[in-house]
């Protein structure tokens, strides 16, 4: 609490000379530079590994885009302090929630300007928004806008001031507001004349870059196909940025991406120093770049396992098979499911699969979400005599000729696995399955598919579906309710191991009622409460087996400082602040 | 001969058809399509991804699919890129471009190479220099180019490591601060960058081209009127490069028709690995994520040029060999 006071302090309103700019103040806390020590100029040259697609924030649907680069990953009105995880006034400069809690009120922070100079007012929010939500402009942001079925919406009270209406209380109310706005008086004379296609057409790769306009620290200055994309500083920002020694921020003029289409060929650039920053996804990467420093060839610093990443791998087991009664009485029996959970060696997939780096995972919520774990949900860690006794009270208690446990009617447990051909690691993760899974006698055929094929069969609906077991994953997953909406509902295309449209299991049907309590409670310590009663549910249906996931790991050159601390280097927050970076050397 | 030209052009439309139609065929029967790479999103509600399947006309049947895009085609409209929600020529084009720039240098120094060494093993068949050629040039052949690439980089890195410079660039087309280069600079900065992949491209074609002009010239040489020219008291120097040569070289014109799909076809995964912003990243990413109109407009592209590249060639050939006449 006392944290939040002093950030209120800090963003006071300050008079800096001739403008009127309401200024937020970036803590020194975030960045491990000491105040006053960082100085302007220099230029950080980062790297994507597949081409960006457009530079229209409307059409963009890349998980890397020019838009989000731009914008801060698409910060608005709000954003989180990465050292606390609440959100914190950002764009606006303060907030109102209503009696009901389906209203909140936003005061616009005064005197920001776009980078071509004119004034940043509620009217951008309105225009982004509309245009965000037109059906024919095909914006991937328009889900974004739903609760259920129902839009939020949002209206103008004035120039600075700006109210979000949502169909009831929502945990997400913030996220949902703190999408970034796009300048009304670029995109609104188009689409008030040529609508949507209008819209579409704007922005491409090869618009002239002296036409985009944003109001975040860097702006477009120059893209070549295939090849980089450099933005250079918007003198606008600094205006309302400011470090604790109210030095105009970013520091950096500019920021420049390479495109890389080989990982390969993005590490060989990290380590003769012609990219800035590395993200190494394997050993290999991260021996290399140690050898690298070692030999005193590269002067950079290395953050190896700094937090596991928000991505899970797992096992799902087909609970709609009408065709075959007897295995959809096994997949849809918790006991078999907690057997198999024990005969999962996560220890030997985080060795073996990630080289030791990665992480164990037993509940939906990742690891790296540390103040949503519910540490004493029910686990069944790796255990094959567990394994072995769960299926003998199942009824399998005699093995046949070649070994394999059958019950009282001479039927094996035997089930087809696929994934995703060309995985690699969650082929392995299927390897060291089966082989367990052999040793106390459960016969699995493992058959890798097409990954297209793979998702037919995951989405089919009705009682009888395609498949037996499935090893997949899904990322993601948010900060203020880590549970998916199209996940945990009975109904949700994504509820994997059930798709008949109705909830099975009683327990499905508590999980279900939990998520919505969760998701319509604004009040977080409550959330929280609810979140763990929600993973002890969970844990006891186990409806999929998770696995484990990778760990984050970054790699930066000590040209460049002003990195985030230790602490909150990870895979949600990332490895620094873009506009607090700096040329050291 | 204008007759055949007229034929020729003719048939090339059910061939342009077949090649399009299969091509669209095929890479329909795949299981999914681009939208099916949202699918396991838990942020895309599926009502919004059957809405773009609609606005993109995939759920239409395939043959009214084709139909639709052939009309466009007629009009020069190749379709729309799903993944850059752009025309597909404003997509493919600059790409092509970069490809022309590299396929273009290795196909230079191919038969700048290529026909001198040929020419040299023919006159010293046997020896040492030949075998010692020939074996360089097998190895070449024998190295897939993006491994040879990737060796390349590797060493350049290691390069870099022991004396802090190199001296060709470690992949990409241009240079840090190219944008501020003058414009002849510029192209300076792009060749460097471009021959080291060139070579490497060279590297698998070279053994073919000498191979076939080494044996060409053994050829022509043991032929009747190189005897009567050398008879006559001709210098070796113009029975070899004004007889011979000319003589030898018609199969290799032959071949030029083919380079033409060729030139917008890439150089491969060479583009990959040295990070080539060619036409080949693009068309693995469309691969991968079925990009319809993307993939079929780059098979459209190069099937037209290969058809035009054969007649090409075939008229080239009668313009050289006057034994060859078309009816």
């Amino acid at each position: 609490m006392r944290k939040a006071v002093r950030l209120v302090a800090l963003m006071a309103v300050l008079l800096t000379a001739g403008a009127l700019a309401q200024v937020f103040t970036w803590p020194a806390k975030w960045t491990t530079a000491k105040p006053g020590e960082a100085k302007p100029g220099g230029t950080l040259v980062h790297y994507t590994i597949s081409d960006f697609r457009t530079m229209n924030p409307f059409i963009t649907a890349e998980a890397d885009s020019i838009p989000d680069r731009m914008t801060m990953n698409d910060s608005g009105l709000v954003i989180r302090d990465p050292t606390t995880g609440e959100w914190i006034p950002y764009m606006a400069t303060s907030w109102e929630i209503s009696e009901d809690q389906t209203e909140i009120t936003f005061k616009i922070r005064k005197g920001m300007k776009w980078s071509d100079g004119k004034p940043i007012t509620a009217d951008d929010w309105i225009m982004t928004y509309r245009i965000h939500m037109d059906p024919d402009v095909g914006s991937n942001s328009r889900d974004s806008f739903f609760i259920g079925d129902k839009p939020v919406t949002i209206e103008k009270i004035d120039d600075y001031t700006i109210k979000f209406v949502y169909p009831k209380p929502d945990a997400e109310a913030f996220a949902i507001a703190s999408f970034s706005p796009w300048p009304a008086h670029v995109f609104g004379p188009v689409y008030e004349e040529k609508g949507a296609e209008g819209i579409k057409a704007m922005w491409g790769l090869n618009e002239d870059p002296k036409n985009i306009v944003t109001w975040g620290p860097f702006v477009v200055e120059s893209y070549r196909p295939g090849e980089r994309v450099i933005f250079k500083k918007n003198p606008y920002f600094g205006e309302w940025n400011q470090d604790e020694a109210g030095n105009p921020l970013p520091y950096l003029d500019r920021y420049q991406v390479n495109i890389y289409k080989d990982v390969n060929a993005a590490l060989a650039a990290f380590l003769t120093g012609e990219i800035d920053v590395f993200g190494p996804s394997t050993v290999e990467h991260i021996a290399q770049i140690k050898k690298a420093i070692k030999d005193g060839k590269l002067d950079a610093t290395l953050k190896v396992n700094a937090s596991p990443i928000a991505s899970s791998q797992f096992v799902v087991f087909n609970w709609n098979k009408k065709s075959d009664p007897f295995k959809e009485k096994l997949f849809r029996s918790a006991k078999f499911r907690k057997a198999m959970s024990h005969l999962i060696n996560r220890q030997a997939v985080v060795d073996v699969v990630y080289g030791g780096l990665g992480t164990p995972m037993y509940g939906s919520v990742y690891p790296v979400l540390t103040q949503w774990i519910n540490k004493d949900a029910p686990k069944y860690p790796y255990d094959p005599k567990k394994a072995a006794q769960l299926l003998a009270e199942l009824g399998f208690k005699k093995k046949d000729k070649d070994g394999y446990l059958v019950d009282a009617e001479g039927r094996r447990i035997e089930f087809n696995l696929s994934t995703n051909a060309g995985n690699n690691q969650r082929e392995q993760i299927a390897k060291l399955f089966v082989d367990e899974a052999k040793k106390v006698g459960v016969k699995i055929n493992f058959r890798p598919i097409d990954f297209n094929t793979l998702v037919g069969q995951l989405l089919a609906k009705g009682p009888d579906r395609p498949f037996d077991a499935i090893i997949i994953g899904l990322t993601g997953g948010g900060l203020d309710w880590p549970f998916g909406s199209n996940v945990v509902p009975c109904k949700g295309n994504l509820h994997l191991w059930n798709r008949s449209g109705t909830c099975l299991d009683p327990r499905e049907t508590l999980m279900e009622a939990l998520y919505y309590k969760g998701r319509t409670t604004l009040d977080f310590k409550e959330r929280v409460k609810i979140g763990y009663k929600l993973q002890e549910v969970e844990g006891d249906l186990q409806p999929i087996v998770y696995i484990a996931g990778p760990n984050y790991h970054v790699a930066w050159n000590n040209k460049l400082a002003g990195f985030h601390p230790d602490e909150i280097i990870s895979s949600i927050w990332g490895a620094y602040e873009l506009p607090l970076l700096y040329q050291a050397k | 001969m204008s007759a055949y030209l007229v034929r020729r052009l003719i048939h090339l439309v059910p061939t342009f058809l077949g090649a399009t139609f299969l091509a669209f065929f095929v890479l329909q029967i795949a299981p999914g399509d681009f939208l099916t790479q949202w699918a396991l999103d838990p942020k895309i509600r599926p009502e919004t991804i059957e809405r773009m399947r609609h606005n993109f006309g995939l759920d239409r049947p395939l043959l009214l699919q084709y139909l639709i895009w052939l009309k466009n085609l007629l009009h020069g409209d190749l379709g729309i890129s799903f993944m850059y929600q752009r025309p597909v020529l404003e997509v493919v084009w600059p790409r092509i471009e970069n490809s022309l720039i590299l396929v273009g240098l290795s196909i230079l120094f191919l038969y700048l190479i290529g026909i001198p060494i040929g020419v040299y093993q023919a006159l010293r068949p046997y020896t040492l220099p030949d075998y010692v050629i020939s074996f360089f040039a097998y190895f070449g052949l024998a190295i897939p180019n993006f491994f040879f690439m990737l060796i390349l980089i590797f060493l350049l890195v290691k390069f870099k490591f022991a004396f802090g410079w190199t001296p060709f660039p470690i992949g990409g087309m241009t240079s840090q601060g190219f944008e501020q280069l003058p414009p002849a600079r510029q192209w300076v900065d792009i060749l460097w960058h471009a021959v080291l992949p060139a070579f490497v491209v060279v590297t698998a074609d070279l053994s073919g081209l000498t191979r076939v002009m080494r044996g060409q010239v053994m050829e022509v040489l043991g032929q009747d009127y190189i005897r009567t020219a050398r008879a006559k008291g001709l210098a070796e120097r113009i029975v070899l490069y004004k007889h011979a040569l000319r003589n030898a070289v018609i199969p290799i014109l032959a071949n030029i028709g083919g380079l033409l799909p060729g030139l917008i076809g890439g150089a491969g995964l060479v583009e990959v690995v040295a990070n080539w912003p060619g036409i080949t990243p693009l068309l693995l990413d469309a691969l991968n994520q079925q990009d319809l109109y993307v993939n079929v407009g780059i098979i459209a592209l190069s099937s037209l040029l290969l058809i035009v590249g054969n007649i090409l060639g075939d008229l080239l050939l009668a313009v050289v060999d006057p034994r060859i006449r078309y009816g």
